[in-house]
């Protein structure tokens, strides 16, 4: 079962629709008993850095989530915001991040935009998987919706596992162990969300 | 490569889908979460819906109806309408939406979006600007509540404004073209897109993919929304969904300069 | 285990789940006689069919002298009107306007097909918009009836729109893809009562509905049987009758030309219908439209029994997705998954439990067939 942690932010309904048309069992988590069921853990996340930790960690979930991802090693995908949470700091907040991953999360340089629009990254973009497996089996030239002003860099090359052109070569998606991340709205970009989303759940 | 965004937008009055002229008499086009899942089949960039009664007629967002549309909604979408709080905001973005998009608060009460960029995040900050061209001089003035109050103010001034204030995307709507579908004001277009540096939406006047072409053609990435372009057919003004097709749609986008 | 009493026909595939079928000594049942006997021998699609089509398109023209199109299509975007629309701008080289009226149920496919035919023969479409909060409430309100023909207030838009456009434009001339190849044999009237029985849609609305029906278009069967033909001088003409029509060969013709999309099953255009046919009317009353349909294209020589009867072996509807339509359409009316399963459990109603208009019809019918105005095989 793949648990959509609900702490008020991202679309968890468009993850339960899609995950319920492909047949594949997914629900909301609002409680850590509920997140205990998982096999898997999707985090959602939209809007600023230190609005979304504030309420990550007044849900009551942040121990459960800590255990499972942590200790237990459970696949998790955070999405956007919710990748982001997953670095240690983030140029964008004061809080400190989950720390599930290495990284920290920058502003982009905006004297690097030949083009009149700077921030924030809005719109359909290529994603480019270093290779075709995992999260991006199958998935020959993606594109995906991007929404965001801040981006992760991680400290391990070998982490960045998609990479996307917005004034520099930004870390589009992130795997370091069960933790993986994607800096795009998979549940908004159409088949190619749809697909990335089953190669999760096939994981 | 980032590409422009090509975005349907939809008008919604007494619960239902309408399409106006020059921002008046709407006419029934049909249930919006009928034309959600059209536009979901034919793999939409995004969606914009707008509740043209809401702020005019001072109510509260219909919260069941954005929560449907939300869930249904496939693709990226951006609400407004009768949104002039932060609590309404931080709502409607908890409901699964994307943007939350203000018009008249953006005008009346221009702190709300400083507040909404550091609750939600700049991106989801979306100021709709309606122009018409007003006064006896001619010039392009902000107007609010469905083009029924003048503010004013000039739209490049206003522009550079919000964007400072925290908006993430500024949505620029021409009230004179809304619904003539004879080509967008790219005059207005190039001013106002020379002041900002945030992402430009444009809105008012796209009658057919050749003008949604020129435009992508002066501007490179932008935001190319219509409402009747993508709901009429023909010259009885059918109702008939419709959006580009991939190859269509890569044909506009690559008339980049 | 058959039932007691069940027979089948030996020709096509209707049975008694119609409750008024009968069958003669042979085995064969009376949807199969009355074809052989009264509709074949009036049905042409040679040159005799060819001459009444040549007088079709001569009123057609006549008619639309001096105007902006000579005569009105109603298209759903299925098989039939899809062809019909074809063949008159193609082949009968007339200046329709294709009109469509969306109750809110337009399949994707039916959308894109529309465009596609509209774009690929250079016409014109008008479409009329029912009111979403009506034609939901109406349609919950057929629901709560009980009884089976809970499409009426689609089909009965469909007309009453495209009947008032055509008065308000005093255009002559309206076509529709009705056709004896693939409907010579007719849904029976306990499954599929008359849509056009205003008076059986509103006592339903009134007893059931809750939203006053302020705009929903509504016809009667006087004024679009009797006023309308005979005092108005508007015909409804049928050129698919006219001309060798087999559907297989339409549908490739179709997706060769414009990229028409086919449905997996008829009247798939609309959600609802397909909702309705595939898995409401046989779970609830045991009614499978298929058989309707395929006994049309046995005794028309386009479907064998063989096939038939293999193809009703399988269920009408998916058991992997009917759990989304179920959804889908219960979400779309605004009710609960439970409140639309609540409605399968209600009592069996017929349409004689409501007011209805049934011996005007049978006085219609009988007086059109004597007079050899009608060919067709509802009974």
């Amino acid at each position: 079962m793949i648990a959509l942690v609900d702490y008020g932010l991202g679309n968890i309904q468009a993850f339960a629709n899609i995950f319920r048309r492909l047949g594949i069992r997914a629900e909301p988590a609002r409680t850590p008993s509920e997140l205990l069921q998982a096999d898997k853990i999707i985090l959602p996340g939209v809007g600023a850095f230190d609005w979304a930790m504030t309420r990550l960690n007044e849900s009551g979930l942040r121990e459960t989530l800590d255990e499972l991802v942590i200790q237990k090693k459970i696949d998790v995908l955070g999405i956007c915001v919710g990748m982001q949470m997953m670095a240690q700091r983030s140029d964008e907040g004061t809080l400190s991040g989950l720390g599930w991953i290495e990284a920290e999360v920058l502003k982009f340089d905006t004297t690097l935009f030949k083009d009149r629009t700077h921030l924030p990254h809005m719109g359909w973009n290529d994603v480019t998987p270093t290779a075709e497996i995992g999260l991006f089996q199958g998935l020959d030239l993606p594109r995906y919706y991007f929404l965001h002003s801040y981006y992760m860099a991680p400290i391990k090359p070998a982490d960045t596992i998609a990479t996307t052109d917005y004034g520099i070569k930004f870390t589009s998606a992130v795997q370091s162990g069960n933790v993986y991340g994607t800096q795009f709205h998979p549940e908004k970009s159409h088949q190619w969300g749809i697909s990335l989303l089953k190669n999760f759940a096939e994981l | 490569m980032l590409r422009p965004r090509i975005i349907p937008c939809l008008l919604i009055h007494k619960g239902g889908l309408v399409k106006t002229v020059k921002f008046a008499d709407p006419k029934y086009v049909g249930d919006p979460i009928n034309a959600v899942r059209t536009f979901n089949e034919k793999e939409v960039d995004e969606l914009i819906v707008v509740d043209i009664d809401a702020t005019r007629n001072n109510h509260e967002p219909n919260y069941k109806m954005i929560a449907n549309l939300a869930s249904e909604c496939r693709m990226p979408l951006c609400y407004g309408g009768g949104v002039n709080t932060i609590e309404q905001l931080e709502r409607i973005i908890g409901l699964g939406v994307e943007k939350v998009a203000i018009s008249a608060a953006a005008v009346y009460h221009p702190d709300l979006i400083s507040q909404a960029a550091r609750r939600v995040g700049s991106q989801s900050v979306v100021v709709v600007i309606d122009v018409k061209t007003a006064g006896s001089s001619r010039r392009p003035e902000v107007v609010t509540h469905n083009s029924t109050r003048r503010s004013g103010l000039d739209p490049m001034t206003f522009a550079s404004r919000v964007e400072s204030l925290g908006a993430g995307e500024v949505v620029l709507n021409s009230v004179d073209r809304d619904g003539v579908m004879k080509g967008y004001d790219l005059e207005l277009i190039d001013q106002v897109r020379n002041v900002i540096s945030v992402p430009l939406t444009v809105l008012g006047g796209a009658g057919s993919h050749t003008d949604l072409s020129d435009l992508v053609r002066r501007h490179g990435i932008i935001g190319a929304a219509a409402g009747s372009l993508f709901v009429f057919k023909g010259k009885y003004r059918a109702v008939l969904i419709n959006y580009p097709n991939r190859n269509e749609k890569d044909a506009i986008c690559s008339s980049r300069p | 285990m058959i039932k007691q009493g069940y027979q089948i026909c030996c020709n096509c595939v209707m049975d008694t789940t119609d409750q008024m079928i009968v069958f003669d000594d042979k085995g064969v049942c009376d949807h199969c006689n009355t074809f052989y006997q009264h509709t074949l021998p009036n049905w042409h699609t040679d040159h005799r069919g060819q001459e009444e089509l040549d007088k079709m398109v001569e009123t057609i023209h006549a008619a639309g002298k001096g105007r902006d199109f000579d005569c009105i299509i109603g298209m759903s975007g299925g098989i039939d009107s899809s062809y019909l629309t074809y063949v008159a701008k193609e082949k009968l080289g007339l200046r329709p306007l294709v009109f469509h009226v969306d109750a809110g149920w337009n399949s994707q496919i039916a959308v894109n097909n529309i465009e596609r035919l509209i774009d690929g023969l250079g016409l014109d479409l008008f479409t009329e918009v029912i009111d979403w909060e009506e034609m939901k409430d109406l349609q919950l309100a057929f629901f709560r009836s009980g009884v089976p023909h809970i499409d009426a207030p689609q089909d009965h838009a469909f007309f009453a729109t495209m009947y008032k456009f055509a008065t308000q434009h005093r255009i002559q001339c309206i076509l529709t893809g009705a056709n004896l190849s693939t409907e010579c044999i007719r849904n029976p009237i306990e499954w599929m009562y008359y849509q056009s029985d205003s008076r059986q849609l509103s006592d339903i609305h009134k007893r059931f509905g809750s939203h006053p029906l302020n705009t929903f278009p509504l016809t009667s069967i006087f004024w679009h049987k009797i006023w309308l033909p005979y005092i108005k001088g508007i015909k409804v003409l049928r050129p698919l009758n006219c001309l060798p029509y087999i559907k297989e060969e339409a549908k490739q013709l179709l997706t060769d030309r414009f990229g028409w999309q086919p449905y997996p099953q008829k009247h798939f255009e609309s959600r609802f219908t397909r909702f309705y046919e595939s898995y409401w009317l046989p779970k609830r009353f045991g009614y499978d439209v298929r058989r309707v349909q395929f006994s049309s294209l046995i005794v028309t020589n386009q479907m064998t029994r063989v096939e038939a009867l293999e193809n009703l072996s399988h269920p009408s509807f998916d058991e992997a997705t009917i759990g989304q339509e179920i959804e889908f359409v219960a979400n779309k009316l605004g009710i609960s998954i439970d409140d639309l399963n609540g409605y399968m459990n209600l009592p069996k109603k017929t349409y004689k439990d409501y007011k209805n208009q049934r011996q005007l019809y049978d006085l219609g019918a009988r007086a059109m067939r004597i007079l050899g105005l009608e060919i067709g095989g509802k009974r």
